[in-house]
């Protein structure tokens, strides 16, 4: 094999003269055009989450809103929560940004795929505090709108005229579970699919590089 | 200032870019996606060049740069190596087997190489730009005993591709 091997080397260099020969002027040309590599994708797609999320946040937060936590008595819990959103948030930018500095082309392919491998870490970490903080308020809702809300009492005199008010609490909860579920799902099959795709060959490449370490 | 780095800039890359080439012809398989290689890596070249401090030569400089583009960044069109045509051509040299000529030989080894993971291909890569293991080590960022036991393993994965 070593032959074999020694064979294509010598064959590799008297190729040398038959690659292709680009001019100054079309080498020139080709710095300035637009990169499409990974990490570009990577950051653009985790800025695009963050203004999605944060458009949420905004949008779901009017006067209204405001109002309707102080009927529902939830308004203390609801800060609170906006408070710790913002505050993870800021974290969360600064974490970005720093994954960001830490990816330089020149590092060792080891380095440089790790550093990427880590920016998708912590994507995934902002994912899931965002799911966790929507389940919180989707629950803290529900709770605030059964116990104070307008409607609520005809619901509970409904339930209760039935006759079967604990049938009714279960069917309410088990509802409310599938529908948090099915939401996961898709926000977890969408992020699957999406850095799936841009990120997989870059684990595998990782992987074989990290069996060497003994 | 900013021109004069331009120039400088293009002028090296134009005395060297034999090397962004030959990544370029390992790591794809087609025209498009050779063009489209080199251009992501004289891209990433070029922004990296400031950075570029000199204490190495531009050419280890780039070899790094090229391949740390075809390993990690750049995403790669589905069009592979077609396998049907490669084992018809390994069954015809086996029934051939005693007219084995060195050309057909490299042709099979050629394609051997073609079927390695990133990885092992930029192993091979810096092998046949005989480079040391120092430098092996360096680029992917592993130890240079690793370096050299993974391109042991790499000659007996390329042995095993061609006597099957």
């Amino acid at each position: 094999m070593m032959d074999e091997l020694d064979l294509l080397k010598k064959d590799w260099q008297s190729r040398e003269k038959d690659l292709p020969k680009l001019s100054y002027d079309e080498l020139y040309k080709m710095i300035w055009k637009k990169s499409s590599s990974i990490v570009k994708w990577i950051f653009l797609i985790s800025v695009l989450e963050f203004v999605f999320w944060a458009a949420i946040n905004l949008i779901n937060y009017s006067k209204e809103s405001r109002e309707l936590e102080k009927e529902w008595h939830i308004q203390d819990l609801s800060t609170a929560l906006t408070v710790i959103n913002y505050a993870v948030l800021i974290y969360f930018i600064f974490r970005f940004y720093q994954n960001y500095k830490q990816i330089t082309i020149t590092d060792s392919s080891r380095k440089l795929m790790k550093s990427i491998l880590k920016v998708k870490r912590t994507v995934t970490q902002y994912v899931w505090f965002n799911i966790g903080i929507f389940c919180v308020s989707l629950i803290m809702l529900l709770y605030g709108s059964l116990t104070y809300g307008e409607e609520s009492a005809k619901i509970m005199e409904a339930a209760a005229s039935a006759g079967n008010e604990t049938l009714f609490w279960v069917m309410l909860i088990g509802l409310c579970v599938i529908i948090i579920g099915i939401i996961l799902l898709l926000i977890w099959l969408f992020y699957r699919l999406l850095y799936g795709i841009l990120l997989n060959r870059l684990r595998l490449n990782y992987a074989e590089l990290k069996k060497l370490e003994f | 200032m900013n021109k004069d780095l331009e120039h400088k800039f293009v002028s090296e890359l134009e005395n060297n870019q034999n090397i962004v080439h030959k990544v370029c012809s390992l790591y794809t398989n087609d025209r498009d996606s050779h063009k489209d290689l080199f251009q992501e890596i004289t891209i990433q070249l070029w922004k990296a060049y400031p950075k570029f401090r000199g204490d190495s030569k531009f050419s280890t400089w780039m070899y790094r740069v090229a391949l740390n583009t075809a390993i990690t960044l750049y995403r790669k069109s589905k069009k592979r190596v077609n396998t049907q045509d490669y084992e018809s051509v390994i069954f015809k040299i086996k029934a051939e087997e005693y007219d084995e000529t060195e050309e057909q030989q490299l042709k099979l080894m050629y394609k051997a190489v073609k079927q390695l993971g990133d990885i092992d291909k930029a192993l091979v890569f810096l092998y046949l730009e005989d480079k040391d293991y120092s430098e092996i080590s360096e680029t992917l960022g592993i130890s240079e005993v690793n370096a050299r036991v993974k391109m042991n393993r790499i000659k007996n994965k390329l042995r095993n591709i061609l006597n099957p």
